[in-house]
Formats: structure tokens, sequence, C-alpha cells
């Protein structure tokens, strides 16, 4: 039980956060969000710029590790 | 009386009397040094006092309705570094931290540049000793690297203070702009000590040196000084908008695959000093008051940050992403306070940052600056990984922990739950906060769009997080360094710098090696020469031998 304790947490929180976002782009068919740019004024729009923009930042983070990683004792030698 | 001193100024004379003062009472008589100096904004606003000196007028004391938040906020600052660091005994530290915050409290208060350079080197010189007060190798190697940066910032200052007042004969502190000498050396000035691209590598470089309680010192003022240096001099400058830009975006990539949390904290820093900078760039009053909110609120959950972090590194030892994780059952109010200083940074609605990044981002949208307006919604995005995600997600969760910890001292506990609530209460009641703003502007935060589109960015960008960890795209934690413009002055001129000074060391040593040769010979002969038998009555002594070769030489230079 003990052991699981982390696991299930994280299974309902993305359970409930899932939920949340469901909720939330439905919310944008009840009502006309209006935003500073019309384009972003599209169904869903900050949910798939937040999305993108994360996966983008995380993966391009990652790529960069080629070129910006050094050893952990690197100022050192 | 009390209202003609500098406020700030007791804190510094506090600070020399802490060896004298036993050591219970030294927090007590440092919070009582806030309180006193606190008093000075119930002064309102004016020049309280002036100096003659050399012909200068050098306004010590005055305050308006710019400084008038960042005083409150940096008294706030200091209060919470003091509760949070009341069990430490570190009496340098504790010297050093009052000073310092007493510096940065001053120079809010200078009227002009040459006053302002006084309190800019005292906060650059109060605060080396937290660095150093780390206390390990690394932590007195960057407190030196720290020590020269900063000092160079206060040398930029001076030298524009001074071309300043010999070209237009004035020093007070006013708005400058880029098309000048010295607009152009205070600018760098301020951009040094705003950690702007490229000169921001002392940042992460230091902070994350210092000791538990140090970074939370260092974090609140000398960044925000700069902002308010900034605002007031600079606003409305078209470059800060995509120096600003650049600041938010950039520091996200290094801190998603940096490994030490509070280097991460630190990275998180710089790209919220870029949301500021923006503000400051566009230069309207929304936006000004953008830039102050936001360092307002900023300076609270950002110390909140770097105290739980600074807790965890008290009880696990070390703040190292790899080796962290599972500390949610052993830090249970721990980890409470710092998601809420995490979803304080990220900007969920109810909390503190929703209500001052919101400022920015409409007056952003109101000028139509379509582009930088996505700049800064996709390093919200940023925010979020790394502030909002990453540090509570690697230090308390992501997996089980086998030895136990315990949990954070109370007065620690006391300091992070008092952020909290500010974090919270200014979410929840902006209007308080939007009162102490420079400017009077009725703005309304919380509209059905602004919270719906606020709250899908941010939900979705954690679903897209979850999305990484099942697939097992989310890069893992691997110990190492991360590269930064530090890297320029660290190994890029010592690489450059240390053969050719050696080569240059291997040539004069050469010449010099010739040179003694030269002499030597010269000194044999005269000798010789007076020493000869058959020419001893005519020839002068061997002194005047040397002396008359040596008029002779000066005379071909001479000559020559």
């Amino acid at each position: 039980m003990k052991k699981n304790n982390l696991t299930s947490m994280g299974k309902s929180f993305t359970k409930y956060i899932l939920i949340i976002g469901v909720l939330l782009i439905l919310l944008d068919f009840t009502f006309h969000r209006h935003e500073y740019f019309s384009f972003a004024e599209i169904y869903g729009f900050p949910a798939f710029f937040g999305f993108v923009s994360f996966v983008f930042i995380v993966l391009l983070g990652k790529w960069l590790r080629k070129f910006l990683m050094r050893k952990e004792d690197y100022y050192d030698q | 009386m009390i209202s003609n001193i500098i406020p700030g100024l007791l804190m510094i004379l506090t600070s020399f009397l802490l060896p004298t003062i036993p050591q219970y009472f030294r927090q007590p008589a440092m919070l009582l040094s806030v309180g006193l100096s606190a008093l000075s904004l119930f002064n309102g606003y004016g020049t309280f006092l002036e100096w003659d000196v050399l012909g200068l007028n050098l306004i010590l004391y005055q305050s308006d309705s710019l400084t008038f938040p960042f005083s409150i906020i940096f008294h706030i600052a200091a209060v919470l570094v003091i509760i949070f660091s009341w069990h430490s005994k570190n009496l340098m530290e504790h010297m050093a931290t009052i000073a310092y915050a007493g510096s940065a409290i001053g120079a809010l208060h200078a009227g002009d540049f040459f006053s302002l350079f006084i309190w800019w080197e005292a906060t650059a010189l109060t605060s080396v000793f937290i660095v150093f007060a780390g206390n390990t190798k690394a932590a007195r190697d960057a407190a030196m690297r720290y020590l020269i940066i900063q000092v160079s910032s206060g040398v930029m200052l001076l030298i524009g203070a001074c071309l300043l007042l010999y070209q237009t004969g004035n020093h007070n502190l006013t708005v400058l702009d880029l098309t000048t000498d010295f607009g152009i050396f205070i600018f760098i000035a301020f951009g040094i000590k705003a950690a702007f691209p490229f000169l921001n590598g002392w940042l992460q470089d230091s902070y994350p040196e210092s000791s538990v309680t140090g970074t939370v010192a260092l974090s609140a003022f000398t960044t925000k000084l700069a902002i308010y240096a900034l605002a007031r001099t600079f606003p409305g400058t078209d470059s800060l908008i995509w120096i600003g830009a650049i600041m938010t975006a950039f520091p996200v990539f290094f801190a998603v695959i940096e490994n030490d949390l509070r280097r991460v904290l630190s990275f998180s820093l710089n790209n919220q000093l870029g949301f500021m900078v923006v503000g400051i760039g566009i230069g309207t009053e929304l936006s000004l008051n953008g830039t102050v909110a936001h360092a307002f609120v900023h300076i609270i959950y950002k110390a909140l940050l770097f105290m739980s972090m600074g807790a965890v590194l008290y009880r696990a030892g070390t703040t190292k992403a790899s080796e962290l994780g599972g500390l949610y059952k052993y830090m249970p109010f721990t980890t409470i306070f710092c998601i809420i200083g995490a979803m304080s940074i990220s900007a969920f609605p109810l909390f503190s940052g929703f209500v001052a990044k919101s400022l920015i981002m409409s007056s952003l949208g109101g000028m139509g600056m379509v582009l930088i307006y996505f700049v800064l919604f996709f390093a919200s995005a940023g925010v979020l990984e790394h502030s909002g995600i990453k540090i509570p997600y690697f230090a308390f969760f992501a997996h089980e922990r086998k030895s136990k910890v315990k949990e954070a001292p109370i007065n620690m506990l006391i300091a992070m739950g008092i952020a909290a609530f500010l974090c919270i209460g200014i979410g929840v009641f902006p209007k308080y906060l939007y009162q102490i703003l420079p400017y009077t502007v009725e703005y309304q935060p919380y509209t059905i769009d602004h919270v719906i589109s606020q709250l899908q960015l941010l939900v979705f960008a954690i679903i897209a997080f979850l999305f990484l960890v099942k697939f097992k795209l989310y890069p893992s934690e691997i110990k190492s360094t991360v590269l930064n413009s530090d890297w320029f002055y660290r190994k890029m001129l010592p690489g450059i710098g240390k053969p050719l000074f050696k080569k240059i060391g291997l040539l004069t040593e050469f010449i010099y090696e010739n040179l003694r040769f030269f002499f030597r010979l010269i000194l044999n002969k005269s000798h010789k020469f007076s020493n000869s038998s058959y020419i001893k009555v005519t020839t002068p002594s061997f002194a005047a031998t040397i002396l008359i070769s040596i008029l002779f030489i000066m005379l071909l230079i001479v000559l020559l």
C-alpha cells in the first residue's frame, strides 16, 4: 500500500487534471472568449498553445544538452 | 527626528552593533531596526535630506510613488529573511544580511546618481559576504567573481554619473535615453545588476552557492533594485522590450536541464526579471504599474521558493534534483508552501503572480504587440515548467525516499507561512496591491476571458508534462554543469588569457636575460678598463666609468 502511494497520487492527479482540461475546453464553447488578438479567440487556442509550448521547451531543452551540458566538476578542472 | 534618517541606515548601524549583542537578542534587534526603518513609510512623499558636499548637492533621502511600493516590499523581505534565519548562529551572515537589506532600502531613496552609486556599491560589498558565508570553496570562488562583476557595475554607474554631471551640469535621477554616452554607461550598469542577456552569468553562478538562508536574502534585493533604477531612468526605452522578451524566453531552456534546484530558481528569477523589463520598455502607466506589481509579488514568491529549497537543503543536505524526491512525506508543510509559491509564480488565478503579470500582458495586448505578447505567453508556459512543476516535483515527489528527514525548523515554517499567506492574500484581494502602485489605474484582472485563457494555458501545459513523463520523453535529471554566460569569463577568457600571458612571460624573460647579459658585459669591460695598469693615472674611478656610460646611453636615447 505504502509503496504505491506516489503512483496512486499521480494517477488521481492525472485524472482530475484531465477532467479540468476537458471542462475548460467545453467552457470555451459556452461563451465568446475575448482576446487582444482575434486568432487567439479560436476554441481552445490557449490550451493548444500551452501544450505545444511546454513540449517544445522540454524537447528543445533536452536537445540543448548536447551543447550546454558538461561534467559536474567542469569548472574545477 | 526619525523622519530625517535615511531609511535603511538604522539597519546598517544595527549590523555594526550586532557583535556586541548577545546571541538570542540579535534577531529581535534586527527586526526592531527593520521596524524603525519602516516608520519612514509613513513620511509621505518629498525630499527629506540633502547634503552639500564638494560643491555637489546630494539628495540622500527622497521618496515618491515609485520608491514607496519598493520600500514596502524590501522591508517585508528583510523581515522574512530575519525570521527564516532565526536558527542560524552565523554572525557574519546576519551582519551582512541586515546591512545588505539596509543598503538596498537606502538606495531606493537616493535622489541623485552619486548617492545612488554609494548605495549601489554598498549593496555589492555587503552581499558578497552573504555569498562568502556559503563557506565552501565553490562559494568563496563564486563570491570573488560576484564581487568583480558587481563592482564593475558600480564603476560603470560612476563613469555615467560623472559624464552626466560634466556634460549637463546635473546629476539628479532623471529620465535618460540611449542616445547619450552617459545614458549607455548607466544603462549597462543597471543592466548588469538586472541580469540582462549575457550579463546574467553572475546570478546563476553565485546565488546557488550561498548558504541555506543567504540565497533568500540575495534573491530579494539586488536585481529588484536594478529594476527600480531602470523604471526610474529608462521608462519607455524600446530596446528594453526586446531585451526583456529575450530574458523571459532563454533562461527557460537552461532551467529545464539544470540539476541544482536552487540554480533552476536562479534561472527562473532571470526569466521573471524579463517580464518586469518588458513592462519598463513599454513605459505606459499600466505597464509600469505592472512592473512594480510584478516586482512586489515576485520578491515574495521567489523568496518563498528559495526558502522551501533552503529548508530542503538544510534537512536533506542537497538541492540536486538527481538526489532528491519523495520529501512530501517528511516535510509536508514545506511541500505545501512550496506548491503555493509554485502556483503563484506560474500565475494561477487567485495567486499573486496572476494579478501582477496580467497588468503587463494587458498593456502589451492593448498596444497590439503581438509577437512580444506571445513570447511572454510562451515564457509563462516555461515558468510553469521550471518553477511550477520541476521544483516541487523533483524535490518532494518524483519517487519514494528511502532515508528519513525532519520537517523544517519552526522559524523557517513561520517565514514560509507568512510568504504563502501574502501570495494568496494578494491573489484574492489584488486591490490592496493596486492601491500602492505608482499610478492610479482602474484594472480588473479577474475577467472570465482572462481567467479561462490562463487556466487553459496552465492546465494543458501540465497535461503536456504528464504526457511527456508517461511516454518517457521528459529528460531525467543528470548530475551536470550547464554552461551559462559566466562561461565566457570562467573558461573562455582564461583559456585565451593563460597561454597568452605565458607567452608574454616567456618573451619578457628572454628580453630580461639579454639585457642582463648586456649590462654585465658593460660592467666587466668598465671594470677591466678602470683597473688596467697603463692608463691608471688618467682614468676615472669605476663608479665614474659607470656614470659616464649611463649618461652616454641617455644621450643616445635623447638623440634618437
